[in-house]
């Protein structure tokens, strides 16, 4: 039995209404692709704020954030400090970013075809597309599985939340493309951070500091607050998420889509600065879920998954009333990352993966469509591989190593392609392909019986600093084999 | 509390900081809106001669 009632119900039903009306409200002002896909670069500063707070915050994020809580006590925070600091460095410095938005383009791939030639900017859009949907792949799964253990629905009913849920968001963002987004991003990060902030006062008033600690102290040491001293993490576990990180800042397609939709760098920029500290909150509040999971149930509760520790501990701490805000909340988180993610890789596939179709110029009205047609078809790949693939391992873990096929090599072509004037087509194409076959053959091996042991040998962290290094030493050594030519730097201080 | 403090810094700090942004971006973010849409509708008059 949880508490979730018919008064919850009523909640989460008129959030939902609300959200729904608002999104569909705004598709009369989709007028042109750039207006589909970067809202016309019309977002000021506390809006672009909201949405990428909310983008960034999911009911899978929610799920692993207190899973590594539960896993890791307070250390395993330890990626959302990392990610705050790299945030505010980079809204401060601009570094990279403000090359990116100065050259006026919808994607990154767009900006490596001035620079690498159209190849690079194909190869890169298809890295991009692959390692973002085998990322978000997972997200309707994870968000269905909350639900359906704090509402005390029956499993059964998994597949139907679901497709409900994905249905609901399909519907606004292929009328409204990233102006819904935008919009009903806003409408979720107030109902959200509602629901967050009372949850958490909830449990550190309910549970208690003292208790928790305690928890932390008991199951893990001095581990559980010091992630070099931890067994399990260690100085691999801070090495792979400083270069995840800061690469998922460079070039993660949901946080760039805020920083080019903005309507100008400064505005972008002061997005970057002001939402880092959230990137703290993101991990350590749903981290205090998971701590208090820890503290309050024996595995036996939840079937020793770890990643259900927090939603069953929920289900039954949460009284009635608050479950429902809790529930609307966790939609919310959950609607506006589902959208957001669709329409920023919708925006490479048309603009990157199709740009060698396009022959000659599409009108506004069939570029348009085409947009529509590939959320759709995102739409339906979320919820068939939604439906099939099995997490091995920590959640955050698949989500580190599936994100570095991309961003490894994306954030190296980054760099390269605003800073390094000697950088050319060779060394991308080379930085791409180690960036992408690292993470990927170990995918691979982590799901082959036969080889299982050597990726528990080697491990996600290992594999993943490999990424990065292999990828950015294959950019160099690549870039130098080629015969030295008239290469531009785009923006930075060298022309 | 005291042997923790980091924490407990941190935990303080994200639950005033979360709560004041919020409060914040909710008055502000309506504005933002607002004027969004307005130079979005400007835009579309201007570029089709009639509001879409």
């Amino acid at each position: 039995m949880t508490n979730f009632s018919i008064l919850d119900g009523s909640i989460v039903g008129i959030y939902l209404l609300a959200t729904m009306i608002a999104g569909i409200m705004v598709r009369k002002y989709v007028g042109k692709v750039e207006h589909f896909l970067i809202a016309g670069r019309e977002m000021d500063l506390y809006l672009g704020i909201a949405s990428l707070a909310a983008t960034e915050f999911g009911v899978v994020t929610c799920m692993y954030t207190a899973q590594n809580g539960y896993e890791f006590g307070f250390a395993g925070a330890t990626p959302g400090i990392i990610t705050a600091l790299a945030m505010f460095l980079v809204g401060v410095t601009g570094f990279c970013v403000r090359p990116l938005r100065d050259a006026g383009v919808m994607t990154i791939p767009e900006l490596f075809e001035k620079r690498f030639g159209p190849r690079v900017r194909w190869a890169a859009g298809v890295v991009i597309v692959l390692g973002g949907l085998l990322n978000m792949g997972v997200f309707l799964r994870i968000g269905g599985e909350f639900l359906v253990l704090v509402c005390g629905f029956d499993v059964q009913y998994l597949e139907i939340a679901m497709t409900v849920l994905l249905l609901a968001v399909a519907v606004y963002t292929i009328l409204g493309g990233m102006l819904s987004v935008l919009v009903t991003d806003f409408l979720q990060f107030i109902v959200m951070s509602v629901g967050l902030i009372l949850v958490t006062v909830l449990i550190l008033v309910n549970v208690g500091w003292s208790t928790l600690t305690e928890a932390v102290a008991r199951h893990y040491g001095e581990g559980g607050f010091n992630p070099f001293v931890h067994p399990k993490m260690g100085w691999p576990y801070v090495l792979f998420n400083v270069f995840l990180n800061l690469a998922a800042v460079l070039t993660w397609q949901t946080t760039i889509a805020r920083l080019l939709a903005a309507k100008d760098t400064a505005t972008g920029l002061k997005v970057y600065k002001g939402t880092s500290f959230f990137f703290v909150c993101r991990f350590l509040i749903p981290g205090i879920w998971g701590i208090a999971a820890l503290a309050t149930l024996s595995p036996g509760v939840f079937g020793g998954n770890t990643l259900h520790a927090m939603p069953q501990f929920l289900s039954t701490a949460v009284p009635v009333g608050l479950m429902g805000i809790l529930v609307a909340a966790m939609l919310a988180a959950d609607m506006s990352t589902d959208s957001s993610y669709m329409i920023t890789w919708a925006g490479v596939i048309y603009n990157d993966i199709l740009a060698p179709f396009r022959k000659t110029k599409w009108s506004e009205k069939r570029g348009i469509l085409w947009n529509r047609l590939i959320v759709a078809s995102i739409g339906f790949f979320l919820l068939f591989y939604g439906l099939w693939y099995p997490v091995k391992g920590d959640l955050w873990t698949y989500l580190g190593v599936t994100g570095t096929i991309y961003l490894s090599s994306m954030s190296v072509l980054l760099v390269a392609c605003c800073y390094w004037k000697r950088a050319n087509s060779w060394g991308a194409a080379a930085a791409i392909a180690f960036g992408a076959v690292i993470p990927v053959a170990f995918l691979i091996i982590q799901q082959v019986p036969s080889t299982k042991q050597i990726a528990e040998s080697i491990g996600p962290y290992y594999s993943g600093i490999a990424a990065y290094l292999f990828a950015g030493a294959a950019m160099v050594v690549g870039s130098l084999m080629k015969p030295r030519g008239n290469n531009k730097i785009i923006g930075g201080t060298r022309s | 509390m005291t042997e923790h403090w980091f924490w407990w810094l941190l935990a303080v700090a994200c639950v005033v900081w979360y709560s004041t942004i919020t409060v914040y971006v909710a008055i502000k973010g309506v504005r933002d809106i607002k004027s969004m849409l307005k130079r979005l509708a400007a835009n579309n008059i201007t570029n089709n001669g009639q509001p879409k």
